[in-house]
């Protein structure tokens, strides 16, 4: 287990640098690199030429890489160029914020539909049933952003009931109850659009428990249904769910960069997005390596917590199947 | 195989079938699966392609989904001859029309005719979908064949790259490109192509991987078959139903894809339309033209949803296993499918990962 760890550790920093080389390679490899935009215009050739290297940009990419890696290692990601702020005092309000909306997005999904998806695969093809296969087949086809804006132009234009966008009411920063006013409509765009695949997995991966013989034996011996579902089926389809969750983690941070653009919510995937337009790179790269990160540490989360509920699963020091 | 002498190829050919032919060849022409069934001697066989149509069409959902399709195809092809307008065309006495006899969906807040527009953004869409898809199959069956077929280390680093390709942020990635390179309909569908592949490239190297040990590839490699032959007549030939259900739920992903990043300004770029980017300048004008957001996006919507019904119901058709379902259920089996690996992923690249297959068949390693 522990050389096990230790080599998955080993992996994931690798992953990681791989990661953080592309993202940086693809930068610098822009026609006009990243330095065409933050040259005030009307900069006299001589002033921009030391301006470029004031921000250390005429240097060769590999060494502007090693620098900026330097510089990670130490805990320093970074300062904008366009008022030199430390890009992490830019990156984490806005990760804070990212993770607020999506924690309570996810949650709610997982409380909908994990319940609701095993009541579903003791009575297949019900009503209730019926009703779960039309979320699914929209909420796999929907656009997230296009229900957002309905949602938006009914219950905020039409209605009134919630805020249209952001965060807060201005002025009132920090009030709780204007953020819960403010989550609604993103959250249950999320919640909606979420709740396809996570109702599909619930349910398929009980009816594939349900449908094994060691069920039928416990029926016929006598066991009450209710225990046959929560005790003897319950407990293994958990198991393909469970690792869905650790796969799911990353998703907290990166799987809401189109609903924060439709409700203005000032989190992390606009940041990406308008940082992207302004090439601040150094917040870029930030970004990109906090996804990552979780990333792999969802992969890894799912792959420890599938051995943890699932005895028969060993995590030998030999190479693990990559599936 | 040997065939039945009654049953050869000829006009009697169909009046044979009922004929008891010399026993011994009538035996071994009648084993379920075996000798040529395009002869008539057995009424209730047939290829395995022929028998996946069938089931395909007697799906009503996936046929519903196909004919729509093909509705929105042609709409695609023949965008100049329906669309009442060009769409970039700007009628500025017409601002914010209501729908009416000139203007059926009514005028966006430039006077832009909306129904137009919707017509050619079809063609965006549908392209990028369908690009995106060929070009991610091309690359995956690449990889996934030769990671497959050679196994070893070359496999294992091949394994390796798509490990750290879908541990990229693909959606960040996306916006990254687009955003430093400009957005541009070639880079678009270039940049989906490149981070799409990987589901493709698993499901080929797990279906090579299993059919590499069968005794027919044994055979062909046993009389020297070179390996590029095997490769494509043996194992990908075989391989082909699996490739054809994610491509087709790929579609969908993309073009989901395609109007997400239009929508955030990076895809498609004005006097260009897409849906998407409908969608994009829709927002401003929520007060003064709320339709202005439904349409484009009920496009969206059910182009995928059609091309959904379609790669479900070829799911459905291709699995052997697939048991045919009295028929007022067919509609929730469809939505459900059995949640078969390596397909649902496809069409949610943003967070049901492709990594899925890990949760299942895993016991014991």
């Amino acid at each position: 287990m522990t050389e096990y760890l230790v080599r998955r550790f080993l992996q994931s920093l690798l992953v990681l640098f791989l990661v953080s080389v592309v993202t940086f390679a693809l930068i610098h490899l822009a026609p006009g690199g990243p330095v065409q935009i933050f040259l005030e215009p009307g900069l006299s050739p001589a002033a921009a030429q030391q301006q470029i290297k004031n921000l250390g940009l005429d240097r060769p990419i590999p060494i502007q890489y090693l620098d900026w890696l330097g510089d990670l290692l130490r805990g320093d990601l970074g300062y904008t160029f366009k008022g030199h702020i430390p890009v992490g005092q830019i990156v984490w309000p806005t990760f804070k914020n990212t993770v607020i909306l999506m924690t309570t997005a996810w949650v709610l999904t997982l409380l909908i539909a994990i319940p609701w998806g095993i009541y579903n695969s003791t009575r297949p093809y019900g009503l209730s049933d019926t009703c779960a296969a039309l979320i699914g087949y929209a909420g796999f086809a929907m656009p997230a952003f296009w229900l957002g804006i309905i949602l938006q132009e009914t219950f905020a234009l039409k209605l009134g009931w919630f805020p249209l966008s952001n965060m807060y009411t201005y002025g009132q920063e920090g009030d709780v109850l204007d953020l819960l006013h403010h989550m609604v409509l993103p959250v249950t765009t999320l919640v909606l659009i979420n709740l396809a695949a996570y109702l599909k997995y619930a349910r398929s991966s009980m009816l594939e428990v349900l449908g094994q013989d060691y069920i039928r034996t416990a029926r016929a011996k006598g066991v009450p249904e209710r225990c046959v579902v929560f005790r003897h089926a319950l407990r293994n389809a958990m198991i393909p769910i469970i690792t869905i969750l650790g796969l799911d983690l990353p998703f907290i941070v990166s799987g809401a960069a189109l609903t924060e653009a439709v409700f203005n919510w000032p989190g992390m995937g606009q940041l990406f997005v308008q940082m992207a337009y302004s090439r601040e790179y150094q917040v870029l790269m930030a970004i990109t390596l906090i996804v990552t990160v979780v990333v792999v540490l969802g992969n890894l989360l799912a792959d420890i917590l599938y051995a943890v509920v699932d005895p028969r699963v060993r995590l030998g020091g030999k190479g693990v199947e990559t599936a | 195989m040997s065939r039945s002498i009654p049953a050869g190829p000829g006009p009697e050919a169909g009046q044979g079938r009922g004929a008891f032919g010399p026993p011994a060849a009538d035996l071994a022409g009648s084993l379920p699966g075996a000798g040529d069934t395009g002869t008539g001697l057995l009424p209730d066989s047939d290829t395995p392609w022929r028998e996946a149509w069938r089931r395909f069409f007697r799906n009503p959902l996936a046929v519903a989904g196909l004919l729509v399709l093909l509705l929105f195809v042609g709409v695609a092809v023949a965008a100049p001859w329906i669309a009442p307008y060009p769409p970039e065309q700007i009628d500025l006495l017409n601002v914010d029309a209501p729908p009416s006899p000139q203007h059926p969906l009514g005028t966006d807040s430039i006077g832009r005719d909306i129904f137009s527009r919707l017509i050619y953004g079809s063609r965006v869409s549908l392209l990028v979908g369908f690009t995106v898809a060929a070009g991610a199959v091309v690359i995956g069956v690449v990889v996934g064949a030769i990671a497959g077929y050679f196994g070893g280390w070359v496999d294992t680093v091949l394994m390796r790259i798509i490990d750290v390709m879908l541990s990229f942020p693909v959606l960040f990635l996306n916006i990254l490109v687009l955003a430093i390179f400009g957005g541009h309909f070639r880079y678009l569908i270039l940049v989906l192509v490149l981070t799409s592949w990987m589901g493709v490239a698993r499901l080929v190297r797990g279906q090579f991987l299993q059919l590499r040990e069968m005794q027919y590839v044994e055979a062909a490699r046993a009389i020297g078959t070179p390996a590029w032959e095997i490769m494509f007549n043996h194992l990908l030939r075989n391989s082909t139903a699996p490739i054809i259900v994610n491509a087709t739920l790929m579609v969908g992903g993309a073009i989901l894809a395609e109007s997400a990043l239009s929508f955030l300004g990076l895809g498609v770029q004005p006097p260009q339309t897409s849906w998407g980017q409908m969608l994009n300048n829709a927002q401003q004008y929520m007060l003064t033209n709320p339709m202005l957001a439904v349409y484009p996006g009920a496009c969206i919507f059910l182009t995928v949803l059609a091309v959904n019904f379609v790669g479900d119901g070829l799911r459905d058709a291709f699995d052997p296993r697939h048991r045919v379902r009295p028929r007022r259920l067919r509609l929730l089996a469809a939505a459900f499918g059995r949640g078969t690996v390596g397909t649902g992923g496809a069409a949610r690249p943003a967070f049901v990962a492709a990594r899925r297959p890990a949760a299942k068949g895993g016991h014991g390693r």
